[in-house]
């Protein structure tokens, strides 16, 4: 016994050590890459800690400890905004992944092979549409040409509906954008649940059936099952940007229109409006980093969750 | 000469011809009348706004060709759109990027780059170039001087540059309204087109205008400020750039010596046209979206024939406008409306005569003999024109003394670049309203130079609170300048966020400055 | 036995062994009524369906509709008065055969390079590598909320690596995603365990397991992962406008967004043409969107085809 050991011993470590040099090598492009292209320019985040000046550039501009982060803390508008950009963040997470799982669960149900590929296109493509056209949309609906009343509008009137003049009423707008988020993201998502859902085979369903079961009760206890790891990935993926507010869209949309500031203002266009004509780059350096230290945390605390709540499909 | 150099020999050969070429470019310098001295090389890089022109490497090439005859380099451009402009170009400044001139203005970055010194100060080597020199007005020139220093080349091509109403001739003729010369006329053609035309709004406002409707910029008067269209020389408003907040300065005050601004809001004439905006929001005068609406939708619904009026200001580009107008409505026609109270000649508008776009030289590896030469060669009108609007008679043909005829699709951004007042051609289809008004804008005896029209705020000491205040403004103040709200309860909110994001620094620092400027006046 | 054969015997190993958990064998059932569940779903899907296709019908119509309609409504669901101008201006004198040259050779190229880094990175953070994959997720993840910013980067291509004007100056700085390396993280995670111990037990190294059994069985995220990259690639302007200045090797994304932003500007700039003056720029924005979403077209059919039910099982066979 002790002498089969020993002989298989060397061998299973050397197989094992040989393997384990394989997938370094699989890894080493990836690595590469990050150090050079994501690392390496992170060597920049310095700057938020410098009086930046366009002559000294990043690594001769003088320092200046912390003074770049009192902008953002002495405005005021502080507690408001990071309020706004959170909330905003959590409602388009918890939107476009319900969404797209329940998309994805539904069209697991379409049986006609035609049918499934065209509702799966038609939902995919909002995602490509630019924030400037989804904004000229959006004013056709909300707005229409003048200013006085768009589609919508028309269409509350004949219901005998009270017609807000939508763009003055800033209590809508993170229902509005919530919507244009699950428009923009619920088909994106779904596609890659599909993913999952396409390795369950047929078979399983069927002997489901069999045994009396709904396909309410398959989607259930069968499907969403299999698809709870990825949907736990995208969550804490999604929590650690949820610092990050969506500029794109949100500034394509509300631009400089003040009214809406209060419920729609996050931290990303606050910056960008404050330091347009300024320019300072060390402060919005340092308000970039402030996000990421804040993500870096929330992300944390959502790992050591999600620990709890599923080891075997936790990221880490 | 040996054919054979040995490494160090030829980095010692560049050494000279380095030192030759610095000797060489001071000679030129000093005989005015020198024109194609070969001592420069190389290409000049210039960052341009808008795209490549079509046809851009044909022209581009001819230029060339006469180009490195009189001067020994070339031009090469990179076209950068204008939605990414402000920021690439800053970009560009601060990486460290190679080129010799870039298209800056106090709207963009200018006065942040000129502080953290990226720019050439050109106060003394315009006077090298001649053919500059003799296109550059001397009006122009100390207008544009900060604290006596030239740092860019402006780039202009008026005197004076007023906003103002262009309207549909073709309405107001149906209405038998004449001429339009005061506010009030001009109001009834509002309330007229509001009561007549069903399907057209009167006035067109677009979200890029904000302040515009209601204060003037560094000059003559917000666009609905009856008060201030007869009186255009009393109140003068200037702001920290990238502070959003204007400061109002009674001229009378100032002529004393007494520095004393105010913010906008402690202006009766700005807050009258403030109440003048919301009724004309009230009353349907105005466009409700006004906020959100960008531009360019505004101006393509202008074009249908959906307005009855839009803002314009005196650059020759008003009439733009008609060509796409007319195939809306065919018997469509514009005037040019400035509601002064009498003649275009019967008030002497403020201005400060700077220009809105200038011309720097990158002080960080940028040639700055070769971007005045450049800047000197594109100062003759053959050089000009072919730059400006293509190849004669392929791309364009004269009309006229001074008017162009473009025949292809060729369109060069000049006021990046190539702007002379004297030099440029105005468009075949301007009106001859326009054409009152341009040629009344060229000459600088048409406007009184304001007190402070040389002065530059410096927004370095108070930064921060520039920025706070930026937000402010466009939270409380933008709905105010649309109309959208009501004006006291929005002015109330306005006063006290203002407040709180450092309205007394910010106005501190203002009277600081300006009393210093205007003590160093005398 | 061959390590092919026995990938065959181990996949229907596979069913068996999911079967089990569920029923033994039994006859085929006979046809059901559609259910509650399944009749909810083609009703939702339907709405959803309309919800995304009336905008997106919008954006069609209104970019055949001529420009003072769109103007003065809005908006357009039927394409009267029927106007090809926008896409007489897109199509003539922008160099977009040049364009097309360009993207093509981005997407190809980077989305090659990008499923084969990020599925082998992928791969290796999935196995669970004591002291390896832990550190690795936490080195990916990473630069998904800490970034240098846009001059570090600039400064990075241009002046370090010397890829200004390059092509591969917009594939190398978005090559690699960190929310689609875990997504393959987590797919790869729920390949069933067995079928790979097995195979190692016969012998088969870690990259022969990878190459020959896991990326077989994992076709339907591969699909996804090239589709979302190829529409990234596709997609990318700026890096193109930070790093390419020459004109002729613009990608076709860039310079419908130069066109659309000049357009939109170009009736204000003095001595413009009078086509330029009265160019459609509603209509323009429409048919730019149009062309950016119709390679997706094209490029959408041929992921799905990998999105068929049972793809990992038996896929071998014979």
């Amino acid at each position: 016994m002790q002498r089969s050991t020993t002989a298989t011993a060397p061998r299973r470590r050397r197989a094992a050590s040989r393997g384990t040099i394989g997938l370094l090598l699989l890894a080493l492009p990836g690595v590469i890459w990050f150090l050079v292209f994501a690392y390496g320019p992170m060597a920049g985040l310095v700057v938020a800690f410098k009086d930046f000046n366009v002559s000294d550039g990043i690594f001769g501009s003088p320092w200046n400890g912390l003074q770049n982060f009192v902008y953002f803390f002495s405005s005021g508008d502080a507690p408001r905004i990071v309020v706004n950009t959170i909330l905003l963040n959590a409602l388009f997470l918890a939107a476009s992944m319900a969404a797209g799982l329940l998309l994805a669960l539904m069209l697991n149900e379409i049986k006609g092979h035609v049918t499934r590929r065209f509702g799966q296109s038609v939902i995919f493509f909002p995602y490509f549409v630019s924030p400037i056209v989804i904004s000229i949309i959006l004013q056709a609906i909300l707005a229409g040409v003048g200013g006085r009343g768009g589609m919508l509008n028309d269409f509350l009137n004949v219901f005998d509906l009270p017609q807000p003049n939508w763009y003055t009423t800033p209590g809508a707008w993170p229902w509005i954008l919530t919507i244009v988020k699950v428009w923009q993201l619920g088909g994106y998502t779904s596609v890659i649940f599909l993913a999952a859902i396409t390795s369950i085979p047929e078979e399983v369903y069927e002997a489901a059936a069999l045994d009396g079961a709904s396909r309410a009760r398959m989607a259930r206890s069968i499907t969403t099952p299999l698809l709870l790891p990825t949907l736990g990935i995208l969550i804490v993926l999604g929590v650690g940007r949820i610092f990050f507010g969506d500029f794109a869209t949100i500034y394509a949309i509300v631009g400089d229109n003040g009214t809406l500031f209060p419920t729609t203002d996050v931290i990303d266009t606050y910056v960008f409006r404050s330091l347009r004509t300024v320019g300072d780059f060390g402060t919005t350096a340092a308000i970039g980093l402030f996000q990421s230290l804040v993500g870096f945390v929330f992300v944390t605390a959502a790992v050591l969750v999600q620990r709890r709540i599923d080891k075997e499909g936790s990221i880490l | 000469m040996s054919t054979t150099i040995s490494r160090r020999g030829f980095l010692a050969l560049g050494g000279t011809a380095a030192l030759s070429l610095g000797l060489g470019a001071s000679l030129v310098g000093c005989s005015p009348s020198t024109s194609g001295s070969t001592s420069l090389s190389g290409q000049s890089l210039a960052i341009l706004p808008s795209t490549a022109p079509t046809g851009w490497n044909t022209v581009l090439a001819k230029f060339n060709a006469g180009l490195k005859k009189a001067h020994g380099f070339e031009l090469n451009a990179q076209f950068i759109n204008w939605t990414n402009y402000a920021q690439q170009s800053l970009l560009k400044f601060t990486a460290g990027a190679k080129f010799d001139t870039a298209l800056q203005a106090l709207w963009l970055n200018m006065a942040q780059l000129q502080q953290q010194k990226a720019l050439v100060d050109l106060t003394d080597h315009i006077a090298k170039w001649p053919n500059l020199s003799k296109q550059l007005a001397p009006e122009l020139i100390a207008s544009n001087k900060w604290s006596g220093h030239l740092w860019g080349i402006p780039q202009v091509n008026s005197a004076g540059r007023v906003q103002h109403f262009s309207i549909r001739k073709d309405l107001a003729d149906k209405y038998g309204i004449d001429s339009i010369q005061d506010f009030d006329t001009l109001e009834k053609y509002f309330y007229d087109v509001k009561q007549k035309e069903s399907g057209i709004t009167p006035f067109a406002v677009s979200s890029n205008q904000t302040f515009e409707l209601a204060i003037g910029p560094q000059g003559p008067v917000g666009l609905f400020d009856a008060a201030g269209w007869q009186n255009p020389t009393q109140y003068f408003n200037t702001l920290f750039a990238g502070s959003g907040l204007y400061f109002s300065f009674d001229e009378a005050k100032l002529a004393t010596g007494t520095a004393d601004p105010v913010p906008f809001w402690e202006n009766p004439q700005i807050v009258d046209t403030l109440r003048r905006i919301r009724k004309y929001y009230q009353d349907g005068i105005i466009n409700a979206n006004g906020l959100n609406a960008d531009s360019a939708t505004i101006q393509a619904q202008f074009q249908a024939g959906k307005f009855g009026g839009q803002w314009a200001i005196t650059d020759g580009t008003a009439s733009n406008a008609l060509v796409a107008l007319q195939k809306a409505v065919p018997n469509a026609s514009l005037e040019e409306v400035l509601p002064f109270g009498g003649a275009l000649t019967s008030q002497k508008p403020l201005q400060t005569f700077q220009a809105d776009n200038l011309v720097v030289v990158n002080a960080n590896g940028g040639d700055v003999d070769r971007a005045l030469a450049l800047q000197d060669y594109v100062s003759i009108q053959e050089n000009h024109d072919l730059l400006a609007y293509g190849i004669k008679g392929t791309d364009w043909a004269p009309t006229g003394e001074n008017g162009v005829k473009q025949l292809s699709s060729y369109s060069f951004p000049g006021f990046a670049l190539l702007w002379r007042s004297k030099l440029e051609r105005r468009s075949s289809f301007m009106t001859d309203s326009e054409k009152q008004v341009f040629d009344w804008a060229q000459d600088y005896g048409n406007f009184t130079k304001a007190t402070l029209a040389s002065f530059i705020p410096d927004v370095t000491p108070v930064k921060q609170a520039a920025a706070s205040m930026n937000n402010v403004i466009t939270q409380y103040a933008n709905p105010l300048y649309y109309g959208v709200v009501d004006v006291d309860s929005q002015l109330s909110k306005l006063k006290s966020a203002a407040a709180s994001a450092g309205l007394s620094t910010l106005q501190n620092e203002m009277a600081k400055q300006v009393g210093a400027f205007l003590k160093a006046q005398g | 036995m061959s390590v092919e054969a026995r990938i065959d015997t181990l996949s229907d190993l596979g069913v068996e062994m999911v079967l089990d958990e569920i029923r033994p064998k039994a006859a085929k059932a006979p046809r059901r009524r559609p259910d509650a569940f399944q009749a909810t779903s083609y009703v939702v899907i339907t709405i959803f369906s309309l919800f995304c296709l009336i905008p997106l019908w919008m954006i069609v119509a209104g970019s055949f509709t001529d420009e003072s309609e769109l103007a003065a409504q809005g908006y357009s669901f039927w394409p009267a008065p029927f106007s090809l101008a926008a896409y007489q201006m897109l199509f003539t004198g922008t160099g977009l055969l040049n364009g097309y040259l360009a993207s093509l050779f981005i997407t190809v190229v980077g989305t090659a390079l990008s499923l084969t880094c990020t599925a082998s990175l992928a791969w290796v953070i999935a196995r669970r590598l004591p002291g390896i994959s832990r550190p690795l997720t936490i080195f990916a993840y990473i630069p998904m909320l800490f970034t240098g910013g846009l001059v570090p980067l600039y400064l990075l291509v241009t002046q370090v690596l010397q890829l200004s004007n390059s092509w591969f100056s917009v594939i190398l700085p978005i090559m690699l995603a960190p929310f689609l390396i875990f997504v393959a993280v987590s797919f790869f995670r729920q390949l069933p365990e067995e079928i790979l111990d097995s195979a190692r037990i016969d012998g088969a190294g870690e990259l022969r397991v990878f190459f020959q059994i896991v990326l077989p069985l994992s076709k339907p995220i591969l699909a996804v992962l090239g589709l979302f990259y190829a529409v990234t690639y596709w997609n990318e302007w700026f890096m193109a406008l930070l790093f390419i200045s020459d004109p002729d090797k613009f990608p076709l994304q860039l310079i419908l967004q130069n066109l659309i932003s000049n357009v939109t500007n170009a009736a204000s700039l003095p001595g413009a043409s009078a086509a330029q003056a009265a160019a459609p720029v509603y209509q323009l924005r429409f048919a730019m969107t149009v062309l950016t979403i119709a390679p997706i077209l094209f490029a959408y059919p041929f992921a799905q085809r990998y999105f068929v039910k049972g793809l990992t099982l038996g896929a071998s066979k014979g």
